[in-house]
């Protein structure tokens, strides 16, 4: 690793601005970014602690009941507290279940809930500095379309990135289009979540559309009443502490049989949080039958562009959709 | 004997300027040896080894060889190799010492004073293990010596002169410093331990090398395999994964703190009437993890422990005896 400035700030405000260089990196779990910086991957001249920040404001690090029977997540708040807040339980069991099926007990106790979001992907080639990589150094190549992509997205890549976005947590908040706050250099401001994360294209070192200096303080999670019927289903390699080969996030709004309503994402698939409103169109106004979300798994996946190896995942991501979407309508 | 010693100004490999009586609070050696002398000596290496071989506590370490030049020392133990700082020229101390040009040894306890000294002939090492032993003895917790304060202590004696190894540490960070280092007090088991260290500094590398906390282990140093776990707050936490910096003002607690005095913890004992561990280097991890762990709000079945604890990872494969030693802290405790 290398030297560094490590910078604490007295305030919100105070660590946007120390955070708002290109050579600066806020740090709150430190699980991806120190990790990555051990691999000479992020090489930041400043870190900026966010930590300290909830001294001063508790509500950075806690969850919070909104008026509108939603509730707001922390930026800074564990992953850990967050899975066993017993209201994100009863009201939102694909969060906390997204949040338990993730890393492992220590992990959880450390990551917060901005992080987990901005945790940068797991290819083995954008962690690998000898390699090629786009996303790592723009236009060094891709390593991965030509290599051993087993791993790989199958939906959102571009020619110039492949590489799968990890988080579990991201895919639950993409089926809830959670709201983002975040403060930055020009104040607060809000925004979908399902604008927070951008395409590889030709560009794939920027991954959302957060600027220098932001600071994502907490996520809104809407009032949806059907949420109570929602699971994460992950599928991975072994039973625990593994990234997904395939997840569905779903909640479905079922009356005398029938689908009202439904918000299904999938993740270890796609280079961003995957959000199928194709799937949603499929299941709504449809019997909630196993041809129905047949269905709708074929329409999430119909844009599907398979590698080398990781064409195991289209079939692998239909079934684990379907069984999301059985098992939440049982 | 017990008496204060001459105090003298030590000039360290890093250009630093110490004075004896600063180092009290800690046993120290001071090791004089005449002009000439060279630690590298196959016959010096063997004395070290006969030395060893008195010493409580110490039966793993075997001094293969002492290399390099100038002011730092290279001592190979085949699996691991440790610097110290030899301090040539001290003269002016030798006299102050009235031993000038004669072999000595001084062992002076943590109260400063003078608690055994050696003149002259060449040294017994029965006599000279036994010494040190008994001067030293308080700097770990049940009498023994750890691997590395064995390691910079009783060899710093064999070399030259040379402090407790702390200070050994110290120096050998001070020779990579940067600007960016500084005064850091982290909360380890209770005690406020001051340390100067740079920002790039892990929690895992800071217990490990300067505050001498070698329980905690450093696995693969990316938050896979749960070697490194302390508790934070009381909170499992993986201490390669975060910056020492980070962790100020926070009760951060090691396999070194969960016993008390010198009962185990029952997480300890547990793991070891199940056996729960083979080459014991995950141990101290899986312990701070499972004890944590069974303060967070999983189910009491075996499958909830298999997953609670799936970021600990024991290549023995001691997941069995793991399992069964945390059911059965849980279940005592379910039964007061």
């Amino acid at each position: 690793m290398i030297d560094f400035e490590y910078v604490t700030a007295a305030d919100l405000d105070s660590a946007v601005r120390a955070g708002s260089t290109t050579a600066a990196r806020f740090v709150a779990g430190g699980t991806t970014l120190i990790d990555l910086m051990k691999l000479d991957v992020e090489r930041p001249a400043r870190v900026v602690d966010l930590n300290p920040l909830v001294r001063r404001d508790a509500s950075l690090a806690s969850v919070s009941d909104l008026p509108n029977g939603g509730l707001r997540l922390g930026g800074l708040a564990h992953m850990s507290d967050v899975a066993w807040d017993t209201r994100v339980r009863e009201r939102y069991p694909l969060v906390s279940q997204s949040l338990l099926l993730a890393a492992s007990g220590q992990v959880r106790n450390m990551a917060t809930m901005g992080g987990n979001v901005l945790q940068r992907t797991r290819c083995v080639y954008f962690r690998d500095t000898a390699s090629a990589c786009n996303k790592r150094a723009p236009g060094s190549g891709c390593s991965g379309i030509r290599g051993f992509n087993r791993q790989h997205a199958i939906l959102g890549t571009s020619e110039h990135c492949i590489a799968t976005h990890p988080s579990d947590f991201a895919v639950a908040l993409a089926a809830l289009d959670a709201t983002v706050r975040v403060r930055g250099v020009h104040g607060d401001r809000t925004l979908p979540f399902s604008t927070l994360h951008v395409l590889p294209g030709a560009h794939p070192e920027r991954e959302t559309v957060l600027a220098p200096g932001d600071v994502i303080t907490g996520f809104d999670l809407p009032a949806i009443s059907f949420a109570r019927r929602s699971m994460y289903l992950k599928v991975r390699d072994r039973a625990s502490f593994a990234f997904a080969l395939a997840a569905a996030a779903v909640a479905l709004d079922v009356q005398n049989g029938t689908v009202r309503d439904a918000r299904v994402a999938l993740g270890g698939i796609a280079t961003k949080p995957w959000r199928s409103r194709e799937a949603e169109h499929a299941l709504i106004g449809k019997p909630a039958s196993a041809a129905t979300f047949r269905a709708a798994a074929n329409a999430a996946l119909a844009g599907a562009k398979p590698h080398k190896d990781n064409a195991f995942k289209v079939e692998l991501a239909k079934r684990t959709l379907v069984r999301a979407l059985t098992e939440v309508s049982a | 004997m017990g008496q204060q010693p001459p105090d003298f100004t030590l000039v360290t490999a890093a250009g630093e300027s110490r004075r004896l009586s600063e180092f009290r609070g800690s046993p120290l050696l001071l090791v004089f040896h005449p002009p000439g002398w060279d630690p590298a000596r196959q016959a010096h290496v063997d004395a070290y080894n006969r030395l060893i071989a008195h010493l409580p506590g110490v039966a793993a370490a075997r001094l293969v060889s002492v290399g390099g030049d100038g002011p730092w020392r290279s001592l190979a133990f085949g699996d691991d190799d440790v610097s110290i700082p030899v301090l040539d020229g001290e003269a002016s101390a030798a006299r102050a010492f009235g031993v000038e040009g004669e072999a000595a040894v001084f062992v002076i306890d943590a109260d400063g004073l003078v608690r055994w000294r050696h003149v002259g002939d060449p040294l017994d090492d029965v006599t000279l293990g036994r010494s040190i032993s008994a001067a030293i003895a308080p700097v770990s917790a049940r009498g023994q010596w750890s691997r590395r304060e064995f390691v910079a202590t009783v060899l710093g004696a064999a070399i030259t002169l040379t402090l407790e190894p702390k200070f050994a540490r110290a120096e050998r960070a001070a020779a990579v410093m940067t600007s960016t280092a500084r005064d850091v007090t982290l909360n380890v088991n209770g005690r406020d331990v001051a340390l100067t260290l740079e920002p790039r500094v892990t929690l895992l590398d800071a217990l490990r090398e300067y505050a001498a906390l070698t329980g905690t282990k450093k696995g693969c140093d990316h938050g896979q395999c749960g070697a490194c776990t302390v508790h934070v707050d009381g909170r499992r936490t993986l201490s390669c994964l975060t910056l020492a910096m980070m962790q100020q003002g926070k009760r951060i607690t090691t396999i070194e703190g969960l016993a008390e005095g010198d009962e185990l913890h029952p997480m300890q004992q547990a793991f070891i009437t199940h056996d729960g561990f083979q080459c014991g280097y995950c141990t101290s991890g899986q312990i701070m993890s499972a004890t944590a762990m069974l303060a967070e709000p999983w189910g009491p079945n075996d499958d909830d422990v298999r997953e609670a604890m799936s970021g600990n990872i024991c290549r023995c494969g001691a997941y069995v005896g793991i399992v069964a030693a945390i059911q059965d802290v849980r279940q005592r405790r379910a039964s007061q």
